[in-house]
């Protein structure tokens, strides 16, 4: 460790004594007491997710929560509780995974009180109203049919590629569920539904910030008139092995073309080869940062596009934010590669530039210069993932998701304990380029079709000049051999998605 | 808020001493210390202490924005040069620039709005002097090559592209446009499809922009977290402190006053709710203008998630998946908007008949003074739980820095706010919800 990295470390060290920070786990509760902070995060979390929506009532996890979090209580109808929030600036929501759902809420300590019944009345005593769950279930059908077939490309690129990638199993369709399944969905299945996932045997109390033991003991003793009952336990999914590179032309009328890439990994946090993998993902292809290497060749270098990214975890939403929301934990992940939208007249070139980079990277490995500078860039950048309290508890849930002590503390460490041959081993080990999903979102997917099974060349054509050493890399990328067998490209009519 | 002005005297008492407990402090809802001092060449810093386990946020807040954008054919290049800020200089061209700011780990990024252009990272407190020296030397010393602006020129295209899939940004278009005859306000922040076109042929023109915008008295520097003031403001003073002044003012046109109501259309390719958006022309931001912080309260009362109108279209007659208002202010007179996504096209006319009852009904009954003072605490606990951390209290006053200049606004505003009577709230109403000065845009889906 160099002075400089010794200092940050020391100064991180104080601060958590000066802030009295204390993390521990006793029965199913997880504290972290700052006691400087003003206020208090609460994260309840249900081991329950979309992978138990029941065949057919795909969206039923993620309605029974907003049951709970967007409706009326016994105590109090929807509109008094907005009534009862409004002067607090306080809301509590719900935020639904595939394997995990939390209800989260966060309160200024002068209103902790008044907050607390609200807060505990949405989880203990839902009222399951009608006009509630017309309300909830209008919202998701409209979100499903229109919002996210058509007003985000690349949010519609993504969902397809899980789907593609999971299909058959409980990951293989969106949280919010699909329309036919959504609109089959009764009040007596959200009851239902409650009943057996929402029990005091299934729960996980987190608490955050600055509150007292009183409080603890007052929310273990109101959640423990939660209904009994200790779910069956799913098992983790097994997508099927993909042969090739399978692509699917979603068909949209769009001017660009958006384009994601994946397959599954069989690695998760916690594990040795998530850290080594972490660090060549980062090097590749850091989330909205210009130092990702994928950005450096699309982007920066031809200004192809806004941006262009890769993953070892699931990022929901990863559009909208800089660093990954913590509850999304899931027993399996893939490997993704996300380029942003292209003219689509680019999406031939772009998606050779990405696998060609991809293979670079599996049969060279990295060299010991990014290795070292990514280490570094890590070693500091992990410190943006939880800034506040409510998102260090969220990491906290997390880590007991993944049975691992404390991720953000193991990080640096696991870090420190690299080297560049662990790093390249378990590149080889997870990572490949013969075989995966291909999804892009284009107008022109007939001609797209044709070019990617002819395979022939894609030159570049750029409006503006550029160097020659690109002009010159270019001769390779447009000539990178995609080899898609011809029954691997299908064509999807966007309005016949998440349907059933 | 409590102000500290940073005097030669009190750097005297400073160096080498614990930090001196602040002059003067008033009971602003601002709760941190804040230290301030302005350079002879105009740059104000503004230095923020704060416990963050280590991190600095470190602003750069540009009073220039699509706003500023008065000539023809250069509209949303404020964004297009954002971009170019990271292309670097010649001591430190932009592929080194990146490998520095990678080796801090830092969070680097920008964005641009109407009002300005905002360059900020987060990083560890050890790096803030190598951050300083590297922002100052963009700052001062931009350089590009005339083929890496016509790249950059290309990404900015494609952040456009990836904006056209949304409903919203359609009908934010179309609304701007409509409204807006002659003020830079006519045009969002990406601009003008047209001229993103254009843009790879304007590499003179940037150079011009950089050399009447990016100059000291039109910014201001904002430092939060992690840091000792004193020292701070020493090194902003080494690494800025030889910045040529010259700011070049934008001729911005003064829009007329608008006579009549106005109305528009727009069909969205794909499938969507129609989306109804009632706009009035606003007041300029004036933090001590009762009227303009009544009118914010009447947009929240009127409606706000408790407000009569949201209960019934909502909640109970569910004719509406959403509603909301925005009556904030902008640096120049902007629009007041509510918006609303219909369940039924069929329905529209209705919807906004509402909306009009409920404004008639705003500017003939008092709201009770309960409401009143739920909605002023709303507004206090939302700030404060908003600052948790340095890049959330800086990301928080640099909208203020925009339209103001500093952060004094923001006690003001408050203030004001606590001053306001149901009274001034019918008052604004009836000065501002007027026809002549209203637009409609009705965005309706192509497919069905």
């Amino acid at each position: 460790m160099n002075r400089s990295l010794s200092l940050l470390a020391i100064a991180i060290t104080c601060c958590l004594i000066l802030f009295g920070c204390r993390s521990s786990l006793k029965d199913n509760i997880v504290q972290l007491k700052v006691p400087s902070d003003p206020t208090i995060s609460f994260a309840i979390w249900f081991k329950v997710g979309s992978q138990n929506d029941p065949t057919g009532k795909e969206g039923l996890a993620n309605l029974t929560a907003a049951m709970l979090t967007e409706a009326s209580t016994q105590q109090n109808s929807y509109d008094q509780i907005l009534e009862k929030l409004y002067p607090m600036a306080a809301s509590y929501g719900a935020s639904v995974d595939k394997e995990m759902t939390v209800i989260n809420g966060r309160i200024h300590r002068d209103n902790l009180d008044r907050y607390f019944e609200l807060f505990t009345q949405a989880i203990l005593s839902p009222a399951f109203k009608p006009e509630d769950f017309e309300r909830l279930k209008s919202n998701t059908v409209n979100y499903l049919e229109k919002t996210l077939r058509y007003a985000n490309d690349e949010a519609l690129g993504k969902e397809v590629l899980y789907q593609a990638i999971f299909k058959g199993t409980p990951y293989g369709h969106p949280e919010a569920g699909l329309i036919e399944s959504v609109r089959s969905i009764t009040l007596e299945d959200v009851k239902n539904f409650y009943q057996t996932y929402f029990t005091r045997d299934n729960v996980v109390i987190g608490l955050a910030g600055g509150f007292d033991d009183k409080l603890v003991r007052r929310l273990k003793r109101a959640l423990s008139k939660l209904p009994p009952g200790a779910p069956v336990p799913i098992a983790k999914p097994s997508p099927l092995p993909i042969e090739g590179r399978q692509v699917i032309l979603v068909e949209k009328d769009t001017r660009s073309s958006a384009i994601s890439i994946g397959f599954p990994i069989d690695v998760v946090r916690g594990e040795d080869d998530f850290y080594a993998l972490w660090l060549a993902n980062s090097w590749f292809g850091e989330h909205r940062n210009s130092s990702s290497h994928l950005y450096q060749v699309i982007r920066e270098a031809r200004g192809m596009n806004y941006g262009d990214y890769s993953y070892i975890e699931c990022f929901p939403n990863g559009w909208a934010r800089q660093f990954p929301a913590p509850n999304a934990g899931r027993r399996q992940q893939i490997f993704e590669i996300w380029i942003r939208p292209v003219q689509t007249d680019a999406a031939h070139f772009a998606l050779r530039a990405a696998l060609r980079e991809l293979q670079k990277l599996i049969d060279h490995g990295m060299t010991q210069q990014d290795f070292d500078l990514t280490k570094k860039f890590l070693k500091k950048y992990y410190l943006h993932y939880a800034p506040t309290t409510s998102l260090r508890l969220g990491y906290k849930l997390d880590d007991q998701f993944y049975g691992i002590e404390d991720h953000l503390k193991k990080f640096p460490e696991m870090l420190d304990r690299l080297t560049l041959d662990d790093v390249n081993a378990a590149i080889k080990r997870h990572l490949q380029y013969q075989n995966m999903k291909i999804v892009i979102v284009t107008n022109n997917a007939p001609a797209l079709q044709q070019a990617l099974i002819s395979d022939a060349p894609s030159p570049m054509k750029y409006a503006t000049p550029k160097p020659k050493e690109v002009l010159e890399e270019d001769r390779e990328i447009e000539r990178y051999p995609l080899t898609i067998k011809p029954e691997n490209v299908a064509i999807v009519k966007v309005a016949d998605l998440f349907m059933r | 808020m409590k102000l500290v002005l940073t005097s030669a005297l009190l750097l005297l008492l400073l160096n080498g001493a614990a930090p001196a407990t602040p002059p003067d402090q008033s009971n602003g809802i601002f709760p941190y210390t804040y230290h301030q001092q302005v350079l002879d060449n105009g740059l104000k810093v503004i230095v923020i202490p704060m416990e963050s386990r280590g991190i600095v946020a470190y602003y750069s807040v540009v009073r220039t924005g699509s706003r500023d954008e008065y000539e023809p054919g250069h509209s949303g290049f404020a964004h297009f040069f954002e971009h170019m800020m990271f292309r670097g200089t010649k001591k430190y061209p932009g592929s080194v620039y990146d490998q520095l700011i990678t080796e801090m780990g830092a969070d680097a990024n920008a964005y641009t709005s109407d009002d300005l252009t905002c360059y900020h990272l987060n990083f560890a407190s050890e790096d803030l002097e190598k951050v300083m020296e590297l922002e100052s030397d963009r700052f001062q010393n931009l350089y590009y090559e005339e083929q890496a602006f016509k790249t950059e020129a290309g990404a900015v295209h494609g952040e456009y592209l990836k904006s056209l899939s949304s409903p919203w940004f359609l009908l934010s278009e179309k609304l701007m446009d409509t409204a807006f005859d002659v003020h830079t306000y006519k045009h969002t922040t990406i601009g003008f499809r047209q001229d993103i076109e254009a843009m790879p042929t304007m590499y003179e023109y940037s150079q011009s922009f950089f050399h009447r915008y990016y100059r000291p008295e039109n910014v201001v520097l904002l430092i939060v977290g992690d840091v000792e003031p004193s020292k701070t403001i020493e090194l902003v003073k080494k690494y800025y402190g030889d910045w040529k002044p010259g700011y070049v003012p934008p001729q911005i046109p003064v829009e007329p006053e608008q006579q009549g109501e106005r109305t528009a259309s727009v069909t969205y390719s794909g499938q969507t709710l129609p989306i109804l958006c009632v706009a009035y022309k606003s007041l300029a931001f004036d933090p001590q203008s009762k009227t303009m912080a009544a009118c914010v309260l009447l947009g929240n009362l009127a409606f706000g998630e408790t407000s009569d109108i949201y209960k019934k279209l909502v909640l109970t007659e569910q004719r509406v998946q959403n509603i909301a208002a925005d009556f904030n202010s902008a640096r120049d007179p902007q629009l007041l908007t509510i918006w609303t996504m219909i369940k039924r096209e069929d329905d529209i006319d209705n919807v906004k008949n509402e909306i009009y009852q409920t404004i008639e009904h705003f500017k003939q009954h008092l709201v009770s003074e309960q409401k009143l003072a739920d909605l002023k605490s709303r507004l206090k606990y939302s700030f404060l739980m908003g600052l948790e951390t340095p890049d959330d209290v800086a990301g928080q006053l640099a909208r203020y820095i925009a339209l103001t200049g500093g952060i004094e606004a923001v006690d003001q505003l408050y203030a004001t706010y606590d001053q306001v009577t149901p009274a001034d709230i019918l008052d604004a109403a009836n000065k501002l919800l007027v026809q002549q000065k209203r637009t409609v845009v009705v965005l309706k889906g192509g497919q069905k």
